[in-house]
């Protein structure tokens, strides 16, 4: 369940939880299970018995369950009151499935959990019975980036025994007071599933519309006013590196319950253009601008000159001096507050700062408009139908005047009706006015429009527009050290990395830590002797690193030889595909980017060049990597061009990337080598 | 007369003065002034680039009405950089059923002097509900909070009637503290004892007890504390945080810890005897496990392997009370019994080695020991619960020699880590003496690599790989996997290749290793392939030394060090690597050997052409469990010569083949 809108990276894949993250809070909860007594044992229900010899689907030797059985029942009894049941089985198959004896329900203020069992028939002896006067209730404590407060909590239950060989199972019922009528059938997830069954129970004269994600679609049985989807062995979702997420994979049924007369008037959506007016409905008035935030505005637009200038001050103000707290209750997770209540407190989550900035630039007579969208790009897809619970952030969109042409102002996109539109994120105070992070770039995301929403692809900037162009001037001496000047421009979310890095450095002499891992990455002895940053703080600007640096034994000696690796430093291969396992998912990138580098090494007097490595020049179409070292006259150059170009590899060509990262990796070992001068 | 009078109330005013200036801020006194140096403060020089400082901590603990036991906190905090801004946000976590959290005030001072005070909710936050248990947190944020600000808040935590504990002063915070304030009014009925063992911030008067008119007092004042800050291999953070400790005792205070640990080790000897002392079955079963013919090492080892066979619960999956009352796992009182049942605690299984150790007529002492992991063990605080765990003294063929059979996993003749190098008491009716078992030498917990290995023309290596692991090396790994299953266990071994090797590399594990045993050495065998291994230049070809050196690259990267650095224990890693070269390639240069003797590192590599074969050595010791922080740069630069080393290059020359062909 993901039910909030505050930029939150945690994301729930299945409607029912197990205790994987939060160790020191699973601990806690843990110690504080011993003081709850023990519930009598109790004999698991006949659906579970009736699974104890049945097939489980195809698996491998590391999975490390299989749920047999998963069933879910919702019955809408009004508008107001969905009454949901669940009862599910796993086959726990290994010592990591262990953790499927821990069963988390996640809810709200608005849901009630009514009861809640749970079961382990274990290979031998006799069954385990918990009830739900032994589960618990946890929350989540004050983490960075996270809400501060919420009102979503987790009931947690755990099922004794939940060893190889055994089932657990469990039974709940839950009471939801929807915000919209809609639900997800998440039947895929990371367990083989043998058979996963829905029933939706509708009352007279109500209709529903479902939507199949990532996965054919299945016919319903219907009887009455109940429909009922089965499907069967789906295979597991395992976790593999830079994956596209989750949502973007998972096989998944999207269902809309629709009233008569509509869904629009009644908490319900079945396009982009209602998911539109239902959120306009939520934000309507919350744009209006105090007096004091009138002058506020009045008062930065006053002291910049052109139009843009006047944006980038607002921008500046709603990115970096309004605090980023995430305080969700109830329907406040989609909800923003007021932009006057934003601006008195001087702090708000994402759709809160997207609010105060439409609000002050509705004060300069510009129109924007929220765009809700995932902080990870393709959760959300072309496919994707309309629906809530695959976003977790509020940008926005602003109208561009006419006649504006700026070429600061990178992230826009021509909108057929609303004119030239530019994406801006107001809680990610490290990327410029005018620029948008790769994960955000080429995203999908519901573009509230005055008449209704959209789905919109957010703009995707040139790869030029990311990336470290690293130069060195560097001389070495016979005994082979090298030293010399570094300067590092980066640009985009290269920039924004470091610009992080030194954020969170609470003190001076750490700001040099970047460095010192960049090199020590590259070099074996190292002493950076001069140092300096710029830019840190004017983030419309590159960033920049010009350092000193003197690396004893950079060149090998072998005989009378010297080995010299004109690949100074940096490194852009990657073990990522290096796997026995066969990939299957596509590899994403992070964003678009271009890296150069040009490293000149004036080599030592009475040495010339006797080999040198050869140029490389790889293109896959998705990325391309070209180099050469060359001699001029006395001095070794060695330049480089790493270019991602576009954002996802599929499948079928990720063994090109494989190859292209081996030769990237082959290619900063290559080595020159001197031989004493022969004059 | 006339002066005299004035004289007489300027001094009562200035007492009354001076009373103020010590008294603790109370609700009633809200909030102490502030300073214009604090609004204009930008940056404070003893804490460089630090977000935030505290400019004041206050913490006042009063037990002495044992029914209304309550403690007042204080916190004031200049905002510096904007990354400071989230110490506004504030969360102060608490048990429910023995403590609430009441009166919470809080304020910002913008940097101009202008106060916003919290008018906004205080929320409740419940962390964490169960049966009887509520771990809550009163969750607030304040407004309008810039870089320059100053924040400020103060609640009392009013504690559950009769509800007095052993407490705690923490001075080391997550930020700088400019001035810390802290009093504690004890509970009269007990006696108390305070101590600070990490020592005080430079300059700081120890606590000091205080009589006046308000009552007894703890009273003590600090100044520039530095901000807490944790690094890699540091000593566990409650050994270096500066703090002060209070411990209550019923009854009277035994001052004097030499003392104190004679009469807590004669009480935990008597106990020890009663469970140990079943000397009739002790012998019956020791002349099934030895025989009188073995020499005094082959029994010592036989009771050892016994004892270590029983099902030691310490190391079982943690089960669920319904679980264990099916089990019907009984407790047992002595060591007859853990004999009988067949299972036993760590703790358990220790003291029936000491039976059976003394039943086959060896010298052998129980030994209540502290372990090193959390904290390290200060006699002088008289903290009974320090010593914690148990090991046996046994007196080999006139030797002293430590065990601990319990420990599961752990070879003959040594003892976990976590046992070793901290001090324990050697338990006697009169109370004990205290020993402190040694860490062994490195070459007790070796990692030996052999590789036999192909390389072809493409550069890759092609071969087969044993590594031993031996000593404590072995001991952890088993213990770390001993509820994993064998998938598990495989994926484990074959990471650690992954992780040796500075490349991308293909490894599979082709033994079964034995994971269930306390053997010395833990044998796995691998295949490997290595592509790309050898780098191209020109028309050479060249092999870096270090094929196993990929965790000695990323160590110490940082040229400054805040603390001591601190181990497990020492170790050698040994590889020893023979490549046979393609057809017709020649090694054209070998690299100088390398010999790094820093006494307590030592490195040495070296290669070798045998008859057109490479046979390369790299054999890395380490016999360090601390080091002082100045001898930081040393050890830098010591794994900075190793990694050069490492990176040293074999130049070879492939088969050139003619132009003419």
């Amino acid at each position: 369940m993901n039910s909030k809108l505050s930029c939150s990276r945690w994301w729930f894949p299945r409607e029912t939880e197990f205790l994987e993250s939060w160790p020191s809070l699973a601990a806690l909860a843990f110690s504080l299970l011993a003081f709850a007594a023990p519930a009598r044992a109790g004999d698991a229900p006949a659906w579970m018995h009736a699974l104890m010899n049945v097939l489980p689907p195809e698996h491998d030797e590391k999975t490390d369950a299989v749920l047999l059985y998963s069933e879910k029942v919702v019955t809408v009894q009004s508008v107001d009151k969905i009454k949901i049941t669940v009862r599910e089985a796993y086959r726990i198959l290994r010592p990591g499935g262990r953790e499927y004896g821990t069963l988390v329900i996640p809810y709200n203020s608005h849901q009630k959990i009514t009861a809640m069992r749970g079961w382990c028939i274990p290979a031998q002896g006799k069954d385990y019975e918990v009830k739900d006067k032994e589960a618990m209730e946890i929350s989540l404590p004050k983490i960075e980036g996270s809400e501060l407060i919420t009102d979503v909590k987790d009931k947690l239950l755990h099922i004794p025994a939940a060893d190889p060989g055994n089932i657990v199972g469990y039974e709940y019922e839950k009471e939801d007071q929807p915000f919209v009528l809609q639900d997800i059938w998440r039947f895929q997830q990371e367990s083989p599933v043998r058979e996963a069954r829905y029933s939706l129970i509708l009352p007279s004269s109500w209709e529903y519309k479902v939507t199949w994600m990532n996965y054919p679609e299945v016919k319903p049985v219907e009887s009455g006013n109940q429909s009922q989807w089965v499907v069967s062995q789906i295979n597991g979702i395992r976790h593999e590196d830079s994956m596209p997420p989750w949502q973007g994979v998972a096989g998944q049924m999207i269902v809309s319950f629709v009233p008569p007369g509509g869904s629009a008037q009644s908490r319900g959506f079945q396009n982009w253009k209602e998911m539109g007016i239902w959120y306009q409905a939520l934000t309507s008035g919350r744009r209006d601008a105090s007096p004091e935030l009138k002058q506020k505005v009045a008062s930065l637009a006053s002291s910049s000159g052109t139009l843009v200038e006047k944006m980038k001050a607002l921008a500046n103000f709603a990115q970096r001096d309004i605090r980023y707290v995430a305080i969700e209750l109830g329907i406040g997770g989609w909800q923003p507050h007021s932009a006057a209540e934003v601006f008195t407190h001087h702090y708000g989550d994402c759709k809160d700062k997207a609010t105060l900035m439409g609000a002050m630039l509705h004060e300069i007579n510009i129109d924007s408009y929220y765009v809700v969208v995932n902080s990870e790009r393709g959760s959300v897809t072309r496919e994707t139908p309309a629906h809530k619970d695959d976003f977790d952030h509020v940008i926005i969109a602003i109208k561009l005047p006419d006649g504006i042409a700026d070429s600061s102002l990178m992230a826009t996109m021509a909108h057929p009706k609303l004119g030239k539109l530019l994406f801006f994120d107001p809680t990610d105070e490290l990327t410029p006015f005018g620029q948008l992070s790769g994960a955000l770039q080429a995203n999908y995301g519901l573009l509230v429009a005055p008449d209704g929403g959209e789905l919109v692809e957010s703009p995707a900037l040139p790869s030029a527009m990311n990336g470290i162009r690293r130069t060195a001037k560097l001389s070495l001496t016979p005994a082979g050290t090298l030293t010399g000047d570094v300067q590092e421009i980066r640009v985009g979310d290269r920039a924004w990395a470091q610009r992080w890095a030194l954020r969170t450095v609470t003190k001076d002499t750490d700001k040099i830590k970047p460095i010192e891992t960049l090199l020590s990455r590259s070099l074996a002895t190292f002493q950076i002797t001069k140092a300096s940053v710029g830019n840190l703080q004017s983030t419309d600007l590159p960033f920049i690193y010009n350092y000193s640096v003197m690396a004893q034994n950079y060149a090998k000696t072998a005989g009378n030889l010297l080995l010299v690796r004109p690949r100074f430093v940096g490194n852009k291969s990657s073990d990522l595909l290096e796997t026995k396992e066969p990939r299957k998912y596509p590899v994403e990138f992070d964003g678009p980017s271009r890296d150069t580098d040009t490293f000149e090494i004036a080599l030592p007097a009475g040495y010339e060049v006797d080999d040198l490595p050869p140029p490389v020049d790889a293109d896959c179409g998705f990325a391309s990597y070209h180099s050469k070292t060359e001699v001029n006259g006395s001095t070794l150059k060695y330049t480089r061009t790493f270019e991602v170009k576009e954002l996802s590899v599929p499948v079928s060509k990720v063994e090109d990337l494989k190859k292209l990262y081996r030769i990237i990796a082959s290619d900063e070992r290559n080595t020159a080598v001197l031989k004493p001068a022969s004059h | 007369m006339r002066s005299s009078r004035l004289l007489s109330v300027v001094v009562i005013l200035l007492a009354s003065v001076a009373v103020l200036c010590c008294a603790p801020v109370r609700a009633g006194d809200e909030w102490l002034p502030i300073t214009l140096e604090e609004l204009k403060m930008t940056s404070e020089p003893k804490a460089p680039g630090a977000p935030a400082i505290i400019l004041y901590r206050q913490i006042d603990r009063d037990d002495s009405d044992a029914r209304t036991p309550h403690e007042y906190n204080y916190v004031r905090t200049k905002i510096l950089t904007e990354e400071g801004r989230k110490y506004a946000d504030v969360e102060i976590p608490f048990f429910k059923e023995n403590e609430n959290i009441v009166s919470v005030r809080a304020r910002t001072i913008r940097p101009d002097g202008a106060i916003v005070n919290f008018d906004g909710k205080v929320y409740e936050k419940e962390i964490v509900k169960a049966r009887g248990v509520k771990f809550l947190a009163k969750t607030f944020t304040l407004s309008d909070v810039q870089p320059g600000s100053i924040i400020e808040y103060h609640y009392t935590v009013d504690f559950k009637e009769y509800y007095v504990f052993n407490s705690h002063w923490t001075l080391s915070e997550e930020l700088f503290t400019k001035l810390g304030k802290y009093t504690l009014k004890p509970y009269a009925q007990f006696a108390l004892q305070w101590t600070w063992p990490n020592g005080l911030p430079e300059g700081t008067a120890p606590p000091a007890q205080q009589n006046d008119a308000r009552g007894n007092f703890i009273r003590m004042e600090a100044r520039d504390i530095p901000a807490f800050q944790v690094e890699d291999d540091m000593p566990p953070a409650n050994a270096m945080k500066y703090m002060v400790d209070f411990i209550y005792a019923d009854g009277d205070l035994e001052k004097d810890p030499e003392k104190f640990w004679k009469k807590r080790g004669k009480k935990l000897y008597d106990q020890t005897e009663g469970f140990v002392g079943k000397r009739k079955a002790m012998e019956e079963a020791v002349a099934q496990i030895v025989s009188p013919n073995d020499p005094p090492q082959t029994k010592l080892q036989k009771i050892y392997a016994k004892t270590q066979s029983i099902k030691n619960t310490s190391y079982q999956i943690e089960r669920s009370e319904q679980e264990q009352k099916r089990s019907k796992e009984k407790e047992v009182g002595n060591v007859e019994e853990v004999l009988k049942r067949g299972y036993g605690d760590g703790d358990q299984i220790t003291w029936l080695f000491l039976g059976l150790a003394r039943a086959a007529g060896f010298e052998a002492s129980p030994v209540i020991m502290s372990t090193r992991e959390d904290h390290f063990f200060r006699k002088n605080l008289m903290n009974g619960r320090d010593l914690h765990t148990n090991i046996v003294q046994v007196k080999l063929d006139g030797k002293e020699m430590y065990l601990d059979p319990g420990a599961a996993f752990t070879p003959f003749g040594m003892l976990p880590w976590t046992e070793t190098e901290t001090p324990g008491l050697k338990l006697d009716k009169d109370g004990g003496t205290w020993v402190t078992p040694p860490c062994p030498d490195s070459s007790a917990s070796k990692i030996v690599r052999k590789a036999v290995m192909k390389l072809n023309k493409e550069g890759t290596l092609e071969g087969k790989l044993t590594v031993t692991f031996s000593g404590l090396e072995a001991a952890w790994r088993r213990a770390k996997e001993r509820n994993q299953d064998e998938v598990h266990k495989k994926k484990m071994l074959e990471d650690y290749v992954q992780e040796m090797v500075p490349v991308g590399i293909n490894v599979e594990l082709t033994s079964k290793p034995d994971w269930a045993s306390s053997s010395p050495d833990f044998v796995a065998e691998y295949t490997l392939e290595v592509p790309g291994w050898v780098s191209g230049a020109g028309r050479r070809a060249l092999m870096p030394m270090g094929l196993f050196s990929a965790p000695e690259k990323h160590v110490y990267e940082h040229s400054t060090r805040v603390h001591p650095l601190y181990f497990q224990f020492a170790h050698q890693k040994l590889d020893d690597i023979q490549i046979e070269l393609p057809p017709g390639w020649q090694v054209s240069s070998l690299p100088q050997p390398v010999t790094q003797d820093a006494k307590l590192v030592v490195y040495i590599s070296k290669a070798e052409n045998k008859n057109g074969a490479l046979h390369l050595e790299r054999h890395l010791t380490v016999d360090l469990i601390s080091l002082d922080q100045k001898y930081y740069p040393t050890l830098r630069n010591f794994y900075q010569l190793v990694k050069n080393a490492d990176e040293q290059q074999i130049v070879l020359q492939p088969m050139v083949v003619s132009s003419r062909n």
